[in-house]
């Protein structure tokens, strides 16, 4: 029995295609990050780590890991409290959950594509629904609530609602502004990730035994707080675990929306990896430096991953 | 004090109704089981007991105040689950500790970090480790208290899931079907640790099980629920003697009561098969049901007015007792006679036997259930 070689057979066809669509090209990628060879050249040299070099020195490629850093950080934590949030509002509903589950889960099965070529014209900084409806709420409600005037701190006429109101109408252009930019596209990733965070969290809240609550209902757990603090909280671990695992790789991943709607600008603020890696490698014909960019990522990705599995995993399951 | 009174207490889910008036007093430092079978909505009363579920009509009373509109944290009860409900992320002590964590500790000395700097909750959290060791030395559970809920067995699990019940000295303790999740075996030794933990605390126990034996080993009184209704509540003793039903009858007692078909004549004296009970029913002239207890009846020699034959179509041996199913001769019926082994041991399935029955134990039932008199006469 032992002897046997039948189970080479069985896994030989998996580890065959591993090797040769996963393995081999990331060890390719790795020996052309070391080197200056671009797709077509007949030749190539070695040159070191100089492609590393660019990479940590040439201002593009820091301000590429401050968009990827930035949109990670900020999509990832709050794209998992919202939908934590939107899960346990869901879960104590009694009638209607289903229409919100749908609505929340839309951006996750609508194509990206044609979602951010509405976020486009949604954002529009003259046609856009965005700014209209800013411009029409000026002197309004809308300038209150979203001029933050309601802070005590805020002066009515410095807020930036009020003084965009002023300058005839000059809201942010967005998607087309330094300064926004990437908050805006955060803001899209955010919309897209929390659906299916929801969605993961709703399965994990409904695996919660009842009891667990009557039990700490008669342990004296009175606010809704202090039940979440001792059971909903800790039970979900393994699902945040997941949720958060997942929607990192998935952040790190971003493409779509910014090709659509930044293509990296303006001037590199929203110039995250996956679209660095591909413009470099692709549109510019960089293969090296691509390939240089692609084992940063994927070193990222391990990083994470191993953290994860072997520092978080070990406090989630009981 | 523990009393706890349930006045008139109805509750339906939609239409279904599952609990139908009940009163119930329960005194202070008793052992009350409420017992019936699956569905009859014990659960559900000790449920409105504990507050986790809002009954439809009537009061719930506890040491004589109305706790209708008080909430389950603040009836200061506490209750033992079927599946525990032990906290499986935090060990033995912190799951221990819980309840007096939240009910001891202000909102500010339960926030992390900075509670510790609540100069009373050094104090606090002293006398919460005294009352967690001295709770898990008298559950003997002291060398589990840093272990998980998952590392430990099903009787383990018991034992923390009481403690967790014990450790703050409720008003009274909840617990439902506590025992049914463990083997048989523990399940019989534990039945004795809760009697003598009773014993100890004197707190008042309402106790919910569907097993009979459970609630006639352990309880000081028990409250039989058939199907929404409470049909008796007396000792066991009594329960088991003198059941107000026949459907009492039929469930308290393993194995079952045996039931024969009887009449009453113009004098009311009773009569089933050939034998004739020589005594006389406060109902005459009608059809009753005769039920007489399988230790009542016994195998015998003899052949007369008195005795009935049959053939033994199954021998259950349970080595001090052996219980004989009898099919009676005129096939209406199948009784369970019981045996001593030493007189007994011989005969084997298909054998004919003729049964006597032991005087004086018979009950009778009229045609609704109804328990009916013998007159002294």
């Amino acid at each position: 029995m032992h002897n046997s070689k039948a189970h080479i057979w069985f896994i030989a066809p998996a580890i065959i295609l591993m090797i040769i669509i996963l393995i081999f090209p990331l060890f390719l990628a790795g020996g052309i990050s070391f080197t200056d060879y671009n797709l077509g050249n007949k030749t190539f040299e070695w040159v070191g780590l100089e492609n590393y070099d660019k990479m940590f020195n040439r201002k593009t490629y820091v301000k590429m890991i401050w968009a990827t850093a930035t949109y990670v950080i900020v999509v990832v934590p709050i794209s998992v409290v919202l939908g934590l949030c939107a899960a346990m509002l869901l879960n104590s509903l009694r009638f209607g959950a289903d229409i919100y589950k749908t609505i929340f889960f839309l951006p996750v099965m609508a194509t990206l594509l044609a979602m951010a070529i509405a976020w486009e014209f949604t954002l529009h900084p003259t046609l856009g629904i965005v700014n209209s409806f800013l411009a029409n709420g000026c002197g309004g409600v809308r300038e209150f609530i979203l001029g933050f005037h309601w802070l005590p701190w805020v002066d009515s006429q410095e807020s930036w609602y009020a003084v965009a109101c002023a300058n005839n109408m000059d809201f942010p252009y967005w998607l087309k502004q330094k300064n926004t930019a990437i908050w805006t596209v955060c803001f899209i990733g955010i919309w897209q990730a929390f659906g299916f965070n929801m969605v993961l969290y709703l399965a994990g809240l409904t695996s919660i035994p009842r009891e667990l609550y009557q039990a700490a209902e008669m342990d004296g757990a009175k606010s809704t707080w202090e039940q979440f603090k001792l059971v909903t909280w800790p039970m979900l671990g393994p699902t945040t675990l997941f949720v958060v695992t997942i929607t990192t790789i998935r952040t790190f991943q971003v493409f779509d929306t910014i090709e659509i709607l930044t293509k990296g600008g303006p001037s590199k603020t929203t110039y995250v990896m996956m679209y660095a890696i591909f413009e470099k490698a692709i549109q510019q014909n960089l293969t090296s430096i691509g390939a240089a960019i692609t084992v940063v990522f994927i070193g990222f990705i391990l990083v994470l991953t191993f953290f994860q599995r072997y520092v978080i995993e070990k406090r989630v399951h009981y | 004090m523990g009393t706890i009174s349930l006045k008139n207490i109805s509750k339906s889910f939609g239409s279904t109704q599952v609990l139908n008036n009940l009163n119930v007093d329960i005194n202070d430092g008793e052992f009350l089981t409420l017992v019936g079978p699956s569905g009859c909505g014990k659960s559900t009363l000790l449920r409105i007991i504990a507050g986790l579920e809002q009954q439809t009509s009537g009061d719930v009373l506890i040491d004589n105040k109305n706790v209708n509109r008080v909430r389950a944290s603040e009836r200061d009860l506490a209750m033992v689950f079927q599946s525990y409900a032990l906290y499986p992320h935090l060990t033995v002590r912190r799951n221990l500790e819980t309840p007096l964590r939240l009910r001891d500790y202000n909102a500010f000395e339960r926030l992390p970090l900075i509670g510790n700097f609540s100069p009373s909750k050094k104090e606090k959290t002293e006398s919460i480790n005294q009352l967690v060791n001295k709770t898990s030395e008298t559950l003997k559970i002291s060398e589990l208290l840093d272990r998980k809920p998952g590392q430990l067995s099903g009787g383990q699990r018991q034992r923390v899931a009481l403690g967790r019940a014990m450790v703050r000295e409720p008003v009274a303790f909840l617990m439902d079907e506590p025992l049914s999740n463990l083997d048989a075996a523990l399940r019989v030794h534990m039945r004795s640790e809760l009697s003598e933990l009773h014993n100890s605390l004197k707190t008042t126990f309402v106790y919910v099980t569907h097993d009979q034996a459970e609630a006639l080993t352990m309880s000081s009184r028990m409250a039989v629920m058939i199907d929404g209704n409470l049909l008796q509540l007396d000792t066991p003793q009594e329960v088991y003697d003198n059941p107000s039903s026949l459907s009492v009858a039929q469930f308290v007692g393993s194995p079952k009561i045996n039931i024969f078909k009887g009449t009453s004549d113009s004098s009311g004296t009773v009569s089933f098969l050939n034998v004739n009970l020589k005594r006389k029913s406060s109902e005459s002239n009608t059809d009753l049901h005769i039920g007489i207890r399988p230790e009542h009846l016994e195998i015998t020699n003899e052949s007369n007015e008195n005795t009935f034959s049959g053939t033994v179509a199954y021998r259950e041996n349970l080595g001090s007792d052996i219980f004989f199913h009898v099919n009676i001769e005129d096939g209406s019926n199948k009784i369970i006679v019981r045996g001593l082994p030493q007189f007994t041991h011989q005969i084997s399935n298909g054998s004919s036997v003729n049964i006597k029955r032991v005087s004086d134990k018979a009950l009778l039932f009229n045609q609704v259930g109804m328990r009916v008199q013998f007159t002294n006469a």
